[in-house]
This record gives structure tokens, C-alpha cells and sequence, in this order.
């Protein structure tokens, strides 16, 4: 099989060249090959003499493989590859910008641990419980609020629109939510790496006073002192409050995008959701607060005559 | 800088030492603990005399027969069960009213399930409660009886109280907060930012983990680290264990909370205190505190963490009623309930305090005729 094979010179010549060479191929093959019928397309046997007489022809393999060879033409014609590709860079471009979006945000965090845990400045005894910690938490949210809420908060089209807007909505949520739930844990956190930074610093006082006592249960009773004075502490802290709000919050909305994502998913079969039941539940309750309203005036009435 | 002096050597002989106590501990704490415990709670007998929905209503007979005529019905929160009421023997309220010569009814709430979302807080004080004492009163063929509120069962005690006074010849509360507007007590101060509405909407029933969680987080400290402590230390003691086990029965097995009750309550009480200023309303009835003129018994715990004594001190000056006493207990929320101590003072003083007003005048059985101004129902403010 003789070939012309273009020079390779960038990606437009490259998919017309492959284009060419799967229509030879196929062409090839339908000429070495007899076909499913027992065929060939010329209607010649492989080794090149005609066929018996009355051997049928295929004609709806004949069209088709005509169809594929004209719609192959037509790719590989330059004026259709050069469109095709105009825009080949545009979702790389998008790929690539997510990604540098994220490892971004992944190194500016990365970054802010690693200075938490350098700095001399932030020892445990400084951490003050009503002044808490939460740039790491901002940083985090910010990121995700200007880079990634936005891609989950585009309109989606299509017969499946709703649902994908769900999935979408609760990818959200559940970020908002790990997020929330994260800085709470951090702030439970805290009292004990500070109370055991203060228990540290006693036992080491004691130990240079040489009053260190072998009864470790005194050390367990001071310890239990301070944790729960440095919860007190915390509790009543306005930082708090808000960090466990936040939660709750979050665990709310993230509750309700799931049970609506479930519900969604689950509509095939034959089960009621939390929302038919709930409606169901109020209506049986609201004719059983009447018919008890209507019995009590029925006694009264009885009752005065 | 002189070297740390510490006692290695006494250290290690004292390590020896713990080390073989804690296994000899050991060894008894299994044969314990995979031996046979006595752990039932609300082990007194009664009778379920009355149900409704998820309600069940006990009936507890004095051993002696009653020594006083008018019974005493006992409403418990709903945010814990009533069991806590008659723990385990020698420690049990109920036990030691019958011993005084009282008949207990005592609600037994249940766990709401889903279908109970709708419920609200004048459902449960305007229906089940007024259902429940009219079938006392017709049982006993009695006008009035004695109620007593523990905790929330306080605060409906108390709504009932205002709202059909003419049925309640006393009203005792324990541990009933009615003033919101305190920073005493981390309770008071989370509610106070809770966004009730996105809960309920999400959750339903608050459901009673959520709360069983809410409730350790007041002392994590205690309740989540050094009670276990406590009690790996006192394994080898078979009435500690049983005492300990019985306690966490009670302590997690927390219902739900229908949802609109929870709603109403933590917005018109914890965050708008309307209890206390006479201005909560209940199925378009407003909440006269003035209206409750029986006389009351209002019980508090001094080291309360829940319920502090600040949000419970007010009470007595915003009722009507000429005749009220305040009676504070050197303990906390679960100790009034439980502790040896208190079980030797708060009964005693109740079933006392009870007989004292045996003998006083029945109210009529029709509501008394009251003034047009302070009957004026207005509707419920949306």
C-alpha cells in the first residue's frame, strides 16, 4: 500500500494524517477481506476472480462503509481541522488554571501550617482561648468562596439539570460543612494542648524546686483542674458560640442538601420521602387536634344541658 | 542551674506498686463485670393507668395507703426521661414520696418519633397535660390536685398552673428555670445564639444525640474524661458499678424533642425570656403569671450547671399567689434527683409541705370569674 505521508509539523496535520490513514486502512481491509457475507464490495473474490453467480452482495454494508468514507473526507479536509481545533486549547486552558488554582490554595495553606508550627511566638501557653486561631479556617473558606463555590454554583443545563444542581449543592454543602465541623474541633481542641502545656511548665517547676510528688494522682486532679477551667473559659467566649453555630448550621443545611439528593435519587421506587410523610403527619395531626377540639365542645354542651 | 531533684527511685517503687494493684483490680472488675449486675432502673411498681399518642400516664400506690387525699402528679422535662425520678433503690424520689404517704402519678413522655414534629408546647400543656389531670381528677372524683414540675416539666407546670389554675390545688417546680435573661449558665448563653428555625427545619425532632452531645460539651472535662477515670478505678466495687451503670442508662437514653416545641421554646424563652414578663402564649392564651395563685414550692440547686439558681430565684415574685416559699439545695441539676443527701431533705420537705395545705379550701370546680382585662386572650403574635 503506497502512502503519501504528510510532514508533522502541529497537531492539525497530525489528526488529518491519522484521519487518512484509518480510511486506508478500512479501505484495505474491505478489499483484502471477503466481508461477513462472503463478499467483497467489488464484488470480486480476495484473489480476484468474480464470485459465483447468485452470491448475494451487501448492499447495506456497501452504504455504510460509503457513509463512514465520505464523512472521514470531511474531517481530513483542511478547512474543517482547522476549525475543529481552533478552540482544542480552550478546556486544557480551563484544566490547567483549576489545577493551578487549587495547588495555589493547597501551598498558601501548607504554608500557614508550617509557619504555626515554626514560630516560637506561637507556643501553646500564647494561644489565648478567647482570641482563637482562625486564620487557617478563613484562608481555607476563602479560597474555596472565590475558587471552587463558583464552578459548583454555575447553572446546569439539560433533561437532568435538577439533579446535577443537587449534586452540586450538596458537594457545597458538604465542603461548608467539613470546613465548620473542622474549626470546631480545633477550638474543643485547644484547652487540652493548653492545659497540658501548663501541667508541663508545673511539673518542670516542681522538678527544679525538688517538690515533685510520687503520687501521679495529685498531677491527674491538677490536670483535671485546669482543663476544665480552660473550657470554662472557652465556653463563655463569644468565638465560641459562633464556631459551634456555624456548625450546627452547617450540619443542618448539609443534612438537608443530602436528604434531598436522596430523595431525588430514590424517586424511582416505590418509597415515601421525609417530605411526604412530614406533610402526611401534619394533616393527621391537625384533624386529631380538631376532632379533640370538637369532642370537648361536644361534652360541654352535654354536659350544660 | 541546679539539677531537677526528683525522686526517681520512689517513683518506680510507686509505679510497682499501682501496677500490681491495677491487676488484682482488674482481675475482680471481670469477674464483675461478667457477672450478674443488678442495673434496672424505675424498678417501683405502677400501673399505666392512662395513654395517649406516645404518652403514658403511671400510677405509683403508697405500700401504706395514702396519708394524703389529694395526689401528687409528677411532670418531667422532655429532654431526658422521667426514670431519673426512681433510679435505683434508696435514691429514688418516687420511692421515697409513696414513703411519705403520697399517691404519684408520674407522665412518662416516650420518644417522639417523626410524626411527633408537630407537637408544640401548647399541645403537650393544653392536651396531654389537661387530659391527664382530668382523668386524675375524675379518677379521685376531686376538683383539684398537686402538681410538681421537674425542669421543663417546671415550665409546663407552670403554663398549666397560670392558664387553668382552678384545677391545681399546689404547684411545686424543681430546678425550673423561668428567667431566661442570665449569662449564668452556658445553657443561657448558647441558646441564646441557636438558630432555632434552621434546625428544626433540617432535623425535625432535635434529635437526641444532637442534645446528649450538646449537654457533655457543658463539662467535657468531668463528664467525658475523668467520670471513666472514676470509674476504671472503682471496677473492682460491684455496687459502684452497678450504681455507675444505672446512671449511664439514664444519661444516654435522651429522646427527641418534638421539633415546634423546641422552636417555641428556645425563642420565647431562651431568647426572648417571655415566661418570666407574663407574655408567652399558648394556643392564643396568654401566660399570666399572676393567674397561678395556688400556693408554690420553688426548689433549686445552688451548684446547678444547668439550670443556675439565677434563672430560678425570680419566680416568687412574679406569681400571684400569696402564699410561696423558695427552697435552695446545696447541690446540682442531677444531685437534687439522686444524692443521699437530698433525698434526705427535698422529699421530706415536699411531702411536709404537702400536708401543711391537706386542709385547705378547694377552689370551685368552674374557673373563677376574672377580670375582662387580664382574661383578654390576644391572638398569638405570628
Amino acid at each position: 500500500m503506497e502512502q503519501d505521508y504528510p510532514k508533522r509539523s502541529d497537531s492539525q496535520p497530525l489528526l488529518a494524517t491519522w484521519i487518512k490513514w484509518t480510511m486506508d486502512f478500512w479501505d484495505s481491509l474491505i478489499q483484502m477481506g471477503p466481508g461477513p457475507t462472503g463478499a467483497s464490495p467489488s464484488g470480486a473474490s480476495p484473489s480476484g476472480a468474480a464470485l459465483p453467480e447468485g452470491a448475494p452482495s451487501p448492499p447495506v454494508l456497501q452504504a455504510a462503509i460509503k457513509m463512514w468514507e465520505a464523512f472521514f473526507s470531511l474531517l481530513s479536509e483542511p478547512q474543517t481541522v482547522s476549525a475543529l481545533f481552533q478552540d482544542i486549547h480552550a478546556p486544557s486552558e480551563i484544566i490547567l488554571k483549576m489545577a493551578q488554582t487549587g495547588w495555589g490554595a493547597y501551598f498558601h495553606l501548607h504554608r500557614l501550617w508550617l509557619e504555626t508550627i515554626r514560630a516560637p511566638s506561637r507556643e501553646p501557653k500564647d494561644l489565648r482561648l478567647e482570641g482563637l486561631d482562625q486564620e487557617i479556617f478563613r484562608s481555607w473558606m476563602e479560597t474555596y468562596e472565590k475558587d471552587f463555590q463558583r464552578l459548583l454554583n454555575v447553572p446546569q443545563v439539560g433533561l437532568t439539570r435538577l439533579s446535577q444542581e443537587g449534586m452540586n449543592r450538596l458537594a457545597d454543602k458538604f465542603y461548608q460543612f467539613q470546613s465548620a465541623m473542622g474549626e470546631f474541633v480545633y477550638t474543643i481542641h485547644l484547652p487540652m494542648k493548653k492545659s497540658l502545656k501548663d501541667m508541663q511548665d508545673l511539673l518542670k517547676t516542681h522538678a527544679l524546686q525538688g517538690k515533685v510528688s510520687g503520687d501521679f494522682k495529685d498531677y491527674y486532679k491538677i490536670w483535671i483542674k485546669y482543663l476544665e477551667g480552660d473550657y470554662m473559659t472557652l465556653f463563655q467566649s463569644a468565638d465560641f458560640t459562633r464556631a459551634m453555630n456555624k456548625a450546627l448550621i452547617a450540619f443542618g443545611d448539609f443534612t438537608l442538601a443530602r436528604q434531598e439528593m436522596l430523595a431525588d435519587t430514590l424517586r424511582g421506587l416505590p418509597l415515601p420521602t421525609n417530605r411526604d410523610m412530614d406533610e402526611l403527619y401534619r394533616e393527621v395531626y391537625l384533624l386529631k387536634k380538631q376532632v379533640r377540639e370538637l369532642t370537648k365542645m361536644l361534652i360541654k354542651t352535654e354536659t350544660s344541658q | 542551674m541546679p539539677p531537677p531533684k526528683i525522686p526517681v527511685d520512689l517513683i518506680m517503687a510507686r509505679l510497682a506498686q499501682e501496677a500490681g494493684e491495677a491487676r488484682h483490680r482488674l482481675e475482680k472488675a471481670r469477674d464483675i463485670l461478667m457477672g450478674p449486675l443488678e442495673t434496672d432502673i424505675a424498678a417501683t411498681p405502677y400501673d399505666v393507668v392512662y395513654e395517649e399518642d406516645r404518652i403514658k400516664l403511671k400510677y405509683y400506690r403508697p405500700a401504706r395507703g395514702p396519708q394524703i387525699k389529694t395526689p401528687l402528679l409528677v411532670v418531667s422535662a422532655l429532654i431526658h426521661r422521667e426514670t431519673i425520678l426512681d433510679l435505683q433503690p434508696g435514691r429514688s424520689v418516687v420511692q421515697n414520696l409513696l414513703k411519705e404517704g403520697l399517691e404519684v402519678y408520674l407522665i412518662d413522655w416516650g420518644h417522639p418519633t417523626r410524626k411527633d414534629r408537630w407537637l408544640t408546647i401548647d399541645d403537650h400543656v393544653n392536651g396531654y397535660m389537661d387530659n391527664v389531670i382530668d382523668f386524675i381528677r375524675r379518677r379521685h372524683g376531686l376538683n383539684q390536685i398537686n402538681l410538681m414540675g421537674v425542669c421543663m416539666g417546671g415550665n409546663f407546670s407552670l403554663m398549666y398552673g397560670a392558664l387553668h389554675p382552678e384545677k391545681i390545688k399546689n404547684l411545686i417546680t424543681v430546678v425550673t428555670p423561668s428567667n431566661f435573661d442570665t449569662d449564668k449558665g452556658l445553657l443561657h448563653l448558647w441558646m441564646k445564639e441557636i438558630d432555632a428555625d434552621r434546625l428544626v427545619d433540617a432535623f425535625g425532632n432535635l434529635p437526641g444525640d444532637l442534645l446528649n452531645i450538646g449537654l457533655l460539651l457543658l463539662n467535657p472535662a468531668r463528664l467525658m474524661f475523668d467520670k471513666y477515670v472514676g470509674f476504671l478505678e472503682n471496677m473492682d466495687n460491684q455496687e459502684f458499678v452497678e450504681n455507675f451503670i444505672r446512671m449511664e442508662k439514664w444519661i444516654f437514653d435522651t429522646p427527641a424533642v418534638p421539633g415546634e416545641t423546641f422552636r417555641q421554646f428556645i425563642k420565647d424563652c431562651y431568647q426572648r425570656n417571655l415566661l418570666i414578663q407574663s407574655r408567652m402564649e399558648l394556643g392564643g392564651a396568654r401566660v399570666d403569671l399572676q393567674q397561678i395563685t395556688m400556693p408554690l414550692l420553688n426548689v433549686y440547686a445552688r451548684y446547678d450547671h444547668l439550670v443556675p439558681p439565677e434563672a430560678c430565684d425570680r419566680l416568687t415574685q412574679c406569681v400571684g399567689s400569696r402564699d410561696t416559699e423558695d427552697l435552695c439545695l446545696d447541690t446540682g441539676h442531677i444531685g437534687i434527683y439522686v444524692s443521699h443527701k437530698c433525698q434526705k431533705e427535698l422529699v421530706p420537705k415536699i411531702a411536709r409541705w404537702l400536708k401543711e395545705r391537706e386542709g385547705s379550701k378547694e377552689a370551685p370546680a368552674e374557673k373563677p370569674a376574672r377580670k375582662k382585662a387580664a382574661r383578654k386572650r390576644k391572638p398569638a403574635s405570628k
